[in-house]
């Protein structure tokens, strides 16, 4: 793979969502591919752990949420920035062919991954055609 | 009439926004450190903090085995570097894809008054952290005044 050599984004705050705690909070970026199976999401939320990172599902809309820690940033003072630090929030709406009863999700090393299959209805099938 | 400047570490930060506050007023602002670091603005994100013990850099690298991080120190210039893959192929097709990847390298250089033999690097939640001390030279000590 190419070396990385453009900018790479800032974090862009929360438009629009006013979220209860103070401070801003952060969009994570994320990858989302689709597969015959399924939906894969992967946010990247550095920062979070598996107990801070929060996943709904309601009515279709998908939100993603991840707390950070900030025992980290005791007794330190900045001396150099290129990023804030902040929570993190994203949604999403999702078409309804998901199996929302077998979503899978994994917190790890700042990344949440999500499988989202798709419900039965919604893959593809092929239809049996017969010679009658 | 001399003028005494004192630099002490921040006071417990309990609030976020005082957090974000501070971080916001060194965005990129070296204050007058010539840190010298390189590829600004290319992923992954580098901070710089130090506390009474010594230096303490943060890069946000979510997603990488920790065999995937390399960490080169020679002379004051600290190199973190590494590859970062991500873990679909094949027969997908994406929908978005926001997250940076591939190889990274960042470049600082640091104070003389740090030891960077003596460095310590670990990941967590996909945060690398490197703590750089002090020399023993460059510690605070305290003169004891004798009795003439």
């Amino acid at each position: 793979m190419a070396k990385q050599e453009d900018a790479a984004p800032k974090k862009q705050e929360v438009a629009g969502e006013e979220q209860t705690r103070a401070g801003r909070t952060f969009v994570p970026q994320v990858d989302i591919c689709e597969t015959p199976e399924g939906l894969w999401l992967w946010a990247d939320m550095p920062g979070v752990d598996d107990k801070s990172v929060e996943v709904r599902l309601d009515e279709g809309v998908l939100t993603i949420q991840g707390q950070v820690s900030l025992e980290d940033y005791e007794n330190l003072a900045p001396v150099y920035t290129e990023y804030n630090v902040g929570n993190y929030f994203r949604r999403f709406s999702l078409s309804q062919d998901v199996d929302t009863d077998h979503i899978k999700g994994r917190m790890n090393n700042g990344v949440l991954q999500l499988e989202l299959p798709k419900s039965a209805r919604a893959k593809p099938r092929r239809i049996e055609v017969t010679v009658s | 009439m001399a003028l005494f400047r004192f630099s002490s570490a921040l006071d417990p930060m309990r609030d976020l926004i005082a957090l974000q506050q501070e971080l916001d007023r060194f965005f990129e602002n070296p204050r007058g450190l010539d840190l010298g670091v390189s590829g600004r603005g290319v992923f992954p994100p580098v901070n710089i903090f130090s506390d009474k013990d010594g230096y303490v850099i943060r890069v946000e690298i979510p997603g990488v085995a920790p065999d995937q991080l390399r960490i080169d120190a020679e002379g004051r210039t600290l190199t973190i570097s590494g590859k970062r893959e991500d873990g679909k192929s094949g027969d997908a097709s994406f929908h978005r894809r926001e997250r940076d990847m591939g190889e990274f390298s960042r470049s600082l250089q640091l104070p003389d008054n740090l030891a960077l033999d003596r460095a310590e690097a670990a990941y967590q939640h996909g945060i690398l952290t490197v703590r750089v001390p002090k020399t023993e030279e460059a510690k605070p000590r305290q003169i004891t005044v004798k009795a003439a």
